[in-house]
């Protein structure tokens, strides 16, 4: 008895879910379209539980939004980080809030299944026109505007200057001198050679199969020429020569890179280059002062590329009070708010006025070179040459495209052949748009 | 129920009396398994006929499209499709492994561990908590703690350990990522976890051994190996039988340390993944919930023929 109990409840984790889901597809059917509203009563805020800092920083504006008109009310909920995206994914969209928190990849999984609305409507043309280029395109899906961010993530490769000249070896210092990846390969393996540990990289290599693996990685297949997916299609772009190649040139690395099992390999000065975003400044410019570089991902063709894209700001297809919504969003964008808001969390901003006024990103500043980075950025499926932040994939489908690449990005690394794990993971993320009709409405 | 007296009552009293009797025995009965039988029909029943349902269906987690009937596609995708057969088959694969390794080594470790942990020595105590130990750590922090030792670069527990012994002439080897050692990794950190858990169990079961048995095994001089063999080993049959079982069926429902492992310490996943890990990130990275739920069902399968075959085999024994 007790056996078959046990052996049954092993079941009961994988399909409990599957349950609740039912109910929640079912549910998530109906739904009523947003409306106007008069600009007054109560809206709900939905926001990811962040740091300490960042919490503050939002409830601040919330409460400086309550006091600075009487109209409108709006009321704050911080849901848990690790459960938040399924959180909006399994609340039908007549239960989602007035305004909410999206992740940036996710945004068009929601649109595509109604959850969102279009802000153009609601939110003030000055915000709009004051979002940066990169806040646009990471908030853009099928042509709407359906959402804006306060702050956006930069990343690339970070240097410790003392031993990259007690090595030898020469640095980028702008996104125009970014190593060629023969030069990187080349400075890589100087750099092991002087180096005590034997190492010389540190590309948080226990975060391949996860986000990480698509944010940090995509930029060198955009980079070489290649692509995740081409017309919402992943073979042909994703199993390209170029991207094949890109891959292949990132697994040749191995030997150079330290595992970083303490996560400290940088910081503590065993390796001489690190791939990080701007949340490991405050650490990094700590232990290095003024030996801390910041310079551009390595070229591997077409231009320097660099990952970007971070939480962003939605109004729910529900809301009753879409101008109300609308104010509030004004208001979350206002200088105020987005600086208070970057200063807890050090992101660059993701609004015009206040990117120019930040002390880390504006030019001169320490990190000047990712401001450059995102002042030129472009949407995944529009790469040009000059563009350098590149945002992920908007589409529906994008939960399989980053499993897949991650997947096959962590098999490669181990040591797979990487034209057949690429040519499968295209095969299986063409498989499943096949399967949802191409996610079109 | 009827006592002797009872044929002084009239005969028309007890037939009302009894079915009364009975029926409140029924009523009682049913409402104080309810709880139970409710939250099994809830929490098992419900939830399994709707992965056998869904399982038939092509439907996405959060997707507004109607759910579509596909019949048995996602069962013949699973065994037929050249990719996707191949990584499920690969974790069936990996689960059989660990479940042939894991079985007889666990078992048999708990097995010697009792045994030496049983005998009255000073100190025994601290032993048995030694040994225990590892069960109460989260496998969370297991994995964290064995992606330290199974490190890499030079510097790992392991690796350092292994060129200390040989001299240097062994060169730092990749534990997790290699697929040749990947799965040997996992497993032998599974086995550290887990031989606590089935020790204690064991344990419990020497020690209801009476000592006269072996009194007796003594004064007709049979060695200790004889009376391991035919004193301790019959005297713990029934648990050592409930231990192989479960055994398996936790060596199937293996997930947590595999899932940990590959996300946060570059674990080779091809070589380590298993069917709730391929289940899980089914339905979890890429929403799919109608392949989750066949995948769901397929373990489910497995796991009952297993049982049943090793139940009827040690069953048989146990009557012969």
């Amino acid at each position: 008895m007790t056996i078959t109990r046990t052996m049954r409840r092993g079941m009961v984790a994988a399909v409990a879910f599957t349950a609740t889901a039912l109910l929640v597809t079912g549910c998530s059917a109906g739904g009523s379209g947003a409306a106007a509203g008069d600009g007054a009563g109560d809206i709900d805020v939905w926001a990811l539980q962040g740091q300490d800092s960042e919490n503050a920083a939002l409830q601040a504006a919330v409460d400086g939004f309550n006091g600075s008109q009487s109209d409108v009310t709006a009321k704050l909920r911080l849901i848990a980080s690790d459960t938040y995206t399924t959180t909006i994914t399994s609340t039908p969209k007549d239960q989602l809030p007035d305004v909410l928190q999206i992740d940036g990849p996710t945004l068009a999984s929601y649109v595509y299944n109604g959850k969102l609305t279009p802000i153009s409507d609601h939110v003030s043309q000055e915000t709009i026109d004051n979002a940066t280029a990169g806040s646009i395109a990471e908030g853009t899906a099928d042509g709407e505007l359906y959402a804006l961010a306060q702050f956006d993530s930069a990343m690339g490769l970070y240097g410790n200057k003392a031993m990259l000249d007690a090595a030898g070896v020469t640095y980028p210092t702008s996104i125009d001198t970014a190593w060629t990846a023969e030069e990187f390969e080349t400075a890589l393996s100087a750099l092991s050679g002087s180096s005590p540990s034997g190492k010389a990289l540190d590309l948080n290599e226990a975060g391949l199969a996860g986000e990480w693996g698509t944010y940090a990685f995509a930029p060198f297949v955009w980079s070489a020429g290649g692509n995740l997916l081409e017309d919402n299609t992943a073979t042909g772009a994703l199993d390209s020569a170029a991207s094949v190649d890109a891959l292949t040139q990132v697994a040749g690395w191995k030997p150079f890179v330290d595992s970083n099992a303490d996560s400290k390999v940088f910081p503590d000065g065993r390796v001489a280059l690190g791939i990080g975003g701007h949340w490991n400044y405050p650490t990094y410019s700590e232990a290095l002062g003024d030996d801390l570089l910041v310079m551009p991902l390595p070229d591997f063709g077409t231009g320097a590329k660099a990952g970007a894209g971070s939480l962003t700001w939605g109004i729910g297809s529900g809301t009753q009070d879409g101008k109300a919504a609308g104010a509030f969003m004004d208001y979350l964008l206002n200088d105020e708010s987005v600086t208070a808001m970057t200063q807890a969390n050090g992101a660059p901003p993701a609004t015009k006025s206040a990117f120019d006024a930040d002390p880390l990103y504006k030019e001169g500043g320490p990190l000047a070179l990712f401001g450059e980075q995102l002042a030129n950025a472009c949407a995944s499926d529009d790469i040009t040459d000059t563009c350098v932040a590149v945002y992920r994939p908007i589409t529906a489908g994008y939960p399989t495209v980053t499993s897949q690449f991650s997947s096959a990005l962590s098999a490669i690394w181990g040591g797979a052949d990487p034209a057949k794990a690429l040519g499968d993971a295209a095969t299986s993320i063409d498989q499943n748009f096949a399967d949802n009709d191409g996610y079109q409405q | 129920m009827a006592s002797p007296v009872s044929t002084a009552i009239p005969s028309s009293q007890l037939t009302v009396r009894k079915p009364r009797f009975r029926w409140r025995d029924t009523r009682d009965g049913v409402l104080m398994s309810a709880p139970a039988i409710i939250g099994l029909i809830a929490f098992v029943a419900v939830p399994f006929i709707t992965a056998i349902v869904l399982s038939l269906y092509n439907v996405q987690a959060d997707m507004a499209r109607e759910p579509r009937f596909w019949g048995f596609t996602h069962y013949i995708r699973l065994f037929t499709d050249p990719i996707l057969s191949g990584t499920f088959l690969r974790s069936l694969l990996n689960n059989l492994v660990f479940a042939l390794v894991v079985i007889p080594v666990q078992t048999g470790l708990a097995l010697v561990l009792a045994v030496l942990l049983n005998r009255k020595l000073r100190g025994m105590k601290f032993f048995r908590t030694f040994f225990f130990m590892p069960v109460v750590f989260p496998m969370a922090l297991v994995a964290v703690i064995w992606r330290l030792i199974l490190e890499r670069g030079d510097d790992g527990l392991l690796n350092a350990s292994v060129s200390v012994i040989t001299g240097g002439l062994v060169p730092a080897h990749d534990w997790l990522g290699s697929s040749a050692t990947a799965l040997g990794s996992v497993i032998l950190l599974s086995i550290w976890q887990g031989v606590g858990f089935q020790m204690v169990i064991l344990l419990a079961a020497l020690q209801e051994i009476p000592e006269e048995r072996y009194e007796a095994a003594r004064l007709d001089r049979a060695n200790g190996w004889q009376q391991f063999r035919h004193i301790t080993i019959p005297g713990i049959r029934n648990t050592l039988i409930f231990v192989t079982l479960l055994t398996t069926i936790l060596a199937f429902r293996v997930y947590d340390q595999v899932y940990i492992l590959i996300r946060t310490a570059g674990a080779n996943e091809e070589a380590t993944q298993t069917l709730l890990y391929t289940g899980t990130k089914a339905i979890f990275s890429e929403n799919n919930l109608g392949r989750a739920s066949a995948i769901s069902v397929v373990l489910f399968v497995i796991i009952v023929i297993i049982t049943l075959v090793q139940r009827g085999l040690l069953r048989q024994r146990s009557e012969g």
